[in-house]
C-alpha cells in the first residue's frame, strides 16, 4: 500500500497553471527525488505535500485517508527547508528540541532524543552553539536533526544542498542516502540537480512544466528516457531525428539500424538517442558512422570530444582515450545503445508498449 | 600614530560632552548659593532636596508616566509594527511609514498644542491622564520605528518552519516571532522611556494644575534661578542612570550566556 498519493493534483497560482494533473504515489521507506528545472513546479509539490499550500483540486491521501485540508502542524511529516530556517534566537539544542517540546514531551526524553539525533548528524558537542556560530554544513546538519528528531514519517527536504560547496554537497549525499537507510523513513528530495538525484535516489520523479515527465528507477530514466526532456535534461544525450521502418529497425542520419526499440507504428517519426558514453571510437572501416573531429578537451577520467557526420548532425563523445586522427574516425554502437523516443508519447503509453515486448 | 589621534580626539570629545554635567554636579556639593563660584563642600543641597516632599513626589510622577507609557506605547506600537508589516501593498506600508515618521520629525510644540486643543474640546480633565495619553501617543512611532528593521530583516521561511514543526500561530508568534523581535522590542521600549523623561514642551502643554513633571517643574524653578537643590537631583538622576546602564549591560551579557547554556527555555 502506498503510504502517501497524489490525485489529480492541480494548482492554480493568478491564472497560471503550475501543476497539471499530478498523480503520484508514494511508498514508504523509499528515497524519491522530485527533479525539474526553475519553474516546473517541483518546490510547489512539495508544498502541497507538507501542506503549506491548498492545491487548487485534487487530493492528498496519507494512509489512506484524505489529509488535503490539514495545515502544516498536523501533518506527520516535517521539512528541510532550502535556507535552513534554523531560529537565530536559539541555541543548536533549543532549535532541534523545538518540535518536541511543542508536543509537550517530557524533557528527560527530549534531552535523550537531541542527544542522539545530534549524534546521528555528528554534531555531538554543539548542543550550546549559537545558530550564527556554525558553517553552512552544521547548519544543514542542525536542520536535518531538527526535523528528524520528531520522527516523521515522511521527510521533505526543499534543494538543501543547493547552498554548499561541491566537496561538501557529495559528502551530505552519501550521508543523506545513510541516514535514510538508517531511519528506514521515506525522503522526498526536491533538487534542480540531475546527479544529485541520479546518486541518492531508489525513484526519480521528473518534472517540467507542471507535469510528471516520467517516474521511475533511475537506471529506468537514465537509459530509457520518455521524450527529448527527459534525455536532455538527466545526463548527456545525442538526440536526432530518425524515422521507424520496423520494429527494431531504425533510420536516422541516412542510415537504417538495428535497434532494441519496437511496438511503433511503420514509417512513424522518431527521436533517436544515443549516450555520449556509449559511443566507441574506431576506425573508418568499423565504424557505423564516419564523423570529424572538431574539438576535444580533457576531463580528468574521460574525454569529451565534439564531432560532427557528413550531414552536420553534432555528436558527443565520451571516450577514455583521445581521438587520434580528427578527419573521418568511425563511432561503433550497439544496437541496445540505440534509444527510439516516440513524439509526445505519454509516459503511460510509454510504460504499456515497454510491457508489450520487453520480457 | 593614527592610533594615538582618534584616542586624543575620542578623549577630548568624551570631556567636552561630560564637562557641563560635571560641572552641574560638582556644584551640588557647593557651599555657596549659586553656581558662580566653588566656595566649599556641603551636603546641605541633598538634605534639602530629600526634605522637599513636592520635589520628591514630582520625581516619582515623572518616572511613573514614563514606565506606564513607554510599556503602552511599547504593546501598542508592536502591534502596529507587526500590521504594518502583515500588508501586502508596498505603497500602503510606505504610507504609513511616513505617516509615521512625520510624528517623529514633528515639532513637540506642534503635538502638545495639538493635543491641548483634542483635550480642550473632547472636555477631557488635564492632568495625570492627559499627560500619560500624550506621552503613550507621542513614543508609539518611536516603538514602531525600531521594530519595524527587525521585522524587515526576519526570514520568512522561520514560520513556515515553526508551523512544520507543529506550532499553532499562538505559538509560532510567542516562540520565534517574539523572541526574535525581543531585542529591538527592548530598544523601542528604552527609547520611549527616554523620550518619556525628557519631554518638555508636550507635557507643558497638557497638563494641568497639581500635576508637574520634573522638566516642567525644574523649568518653572528656574525662571527664579536655579537653586543648586536641581543640581543635587541632576547628581542622583546621573548616578541612577549610570546604574541603569550598568545593569542593562550586565542583562545583554547574561542573556547572551543564558542561550549558550539554555536547555529548557523552549519547553
Amino acid at each position: 500500500m502506498s503510504l502517501l498519493q497524489l490525485k489529480n493534483v492541480t494548482q492554480v497560482f493568478d491564472d497560471e497553471v503550475v501543476l497539471k494533473d499530478i498523480d503520484i504515489d508514494i511508498e514508504k521507506g523509499k528515497f524519491y527525488s522530485i527533479l525539474g528545472p526553475s519553474g516546473s513546479g517541483k518546490t510547489t509539490m512539495l508544498r502541497i505535500i507538507s501542506g503549506f499550500s491548498k492545491p487548487t483540486s485534487g487530493q492528498v491521501i496519507f494512509e489512506g485517508k484524505d489529509i488535503s485540508n490539514f495545515p502544516a502542524n498536523k501533518r506527520n511529516m516535517n521539512t528541510v527547508f532550502q535556507n535552513y530556517s534554523l531560529f537565530p534566537h536559539l541555541n543548536v539544542y533549543e532549535n532541534v528540541a523545538f518540535g518536541l517540546a511543542l508536543k509537550k514531551v517530557d524533557e528527560k526524553t527530549i534531552s535523550k532524543k537531541v542527544a542522539k539525533v545530534l549524534q546521528l548528524v555528528q554534531l555531538e558537542h554543539f548542543e550550546g552553539r549559537m545558530i550564527d556560530e556554525l558553517s553552512g554544513g552544521q547548519q544543514q546538519r542542525v536542520a536535518i536533526a531538527r526535523a528528524i528528531v520528531n520522527e516523521p514519517e515522511i521527510l521533505l527536504l526543499d534543494e538543501p544542498l543547493s547552498a554548499l560547496d561541491m566537496k561538501l554537497r557529495k559528502n551530505m549525499q552519501y550521508e543523506l542516502r545513510q541516514l535514510q537507510q538508517e531511519l528506514g523513513i521515506t525522503f522526498i528530495f526536491v533538487t534542480h540537480d540531475q546527479e544529485e538525484a541520479l546518486a541518492m535516489s531508489d525513484e526519480i520523479i521528473v518534472m517540467n512544466d507542471g507535469i510528471v515527465q516520467q517516474s521511475g528507477s533511475p537506471v529506468d530514466i537514465y537509459d530509457e528516457p520518455v521524450n527529448h526532456f527527459v534525455a536532455n535534461f538527466i545526463g548527456e544525450s545525442n538526440i536526432v531525428d530518425g524515422q521507424m521502418l520496423d520494429d527494431y529497425q531504425v533510420k536516422f542520419v541516412g542510415k537504417e539500424f538495428e535497434c532494441a526499440d519496437a511496438g511503433i507504428p511503420q514509417n512513424e517519426r522518431v527521436e533517436v538517442v544515443i549516450r555520449p558514453e556509449d559511443l566507441d571510437i574506431t576506425t573508418k572501416d568499423n565504424g557505423k558512422l564516419i564523423v570529424n573531429v572538431d574539438s576535444q578537451s580533457f576531463r580528468g577520467d574521460h574525454f569529451e570530444i565534439m564531432a560532427h557526420d557528413e550531414d552536420d548532425n553534432n555528436w558527443l563523445i565520451h571516450s577514455t582515450n583521445p581521438a587520434k586522427e580528427s578527419m573521418g574516425i568511425g563511432l561503433f554502437f550497439e544496437p541496445e545503445d540505440i534509444h527510439v523516443m516516440r513524439l509526445n508519447e505519454s509516459e503511460e503509453d510509454f510504460d504499456a508498449r515497454l510491457e508489450s515486448y520487453e520480457e | 600614530m593614527n592610533k594615538l589621534f582618534s584616542r586624543i580626539y575620542l578623549t577630548i570629545l568624551i570631556i567636552l560632552l561630560y564637562l557641563p554635567i560635571f560641572y552641574l554636579i560638582l556644584f551640588a556639593f557647593n557651599k555657596g548659593n549659586n553656581m558662580g563660584v566653588f566656595q566649599g563642600f556641603t551636603l546641605s543641597h541633598f538634605q534639602e532636596l530629600f526634605a522637599d516632599k513636592r520635589l520628591i513626589s514630582i520625581v516619582i510622577n515623572t518616572f511613573l508616566i514614563a514606565i506606564l507609557s513607554s510599556l503602552f506605547a511599547t504593546i501598542i506600537g508592536l502591534g502596529g509594527a507587526l500590521l504594518i508589516d502583515s500588508l501586502k501593498s508596498k505603497k500602503a506600508v510606505n504610507t504609513y511609514l511616513s505617516l509615521n515618521n512625520i510624528l517623529m520629525v514633528s515639532p513637540d510644540v506642534i503635538i502638545g498644542s495639538s493635543f491641548l486643543i483634542l483635550f480642550t474640546v473632547l472636555g477631557f480633565s488635564l492632568g495625570f491622564m492627559s499627560v500619560l495619553l500624550s506621552h503613550i501617543a507621542f513614543s508609539i512611532p518611536i516603538v514602531v520605528l525600531m521594530i519595524i528593521p527587525r521585522l524587515k530583516e526576519m526570514n520568512r521561511t522561520m514560520i513556515d518552519a515553526a508551523q512544520d514543526l507543529g506550532a499553532t500561530n499562538f505559538q509560532v508568534f510567542s516562540k520565534v516571532t517574539l523572541p526574535y523581535l525581543m531585542p529591538s522590542i527592548l530598544s523601542g521600549f528604552f527609547m520611549a522611556f527616554t523620550y518619556s523623561l525628557d519631554d518638555f514642551a508636550v507635557t507643558f502643554f497638557v497638563t494641568g494644575n497639581g500635576f508637574e513633571t520634573l522638566s516642567v517643574e525644574v523649568y518653572s524653578r528656574a525662571r527664579q534661578g536655579v537653586s543648586l537643590e536641581i543640581n543635587a537631583l541632576s547628581a542622583l538622576i546621573f548616578i541612577f542612570s549610570l546604574i541603569m546602564i550598568v545593569i542593562y549591560y550586565l542583562l545583554s551579557v547574561r542573556s547572551k550566556k543564558m542561550i549558550k547554556n539554555g536547555k529548557g527555555r523552549v519547553v
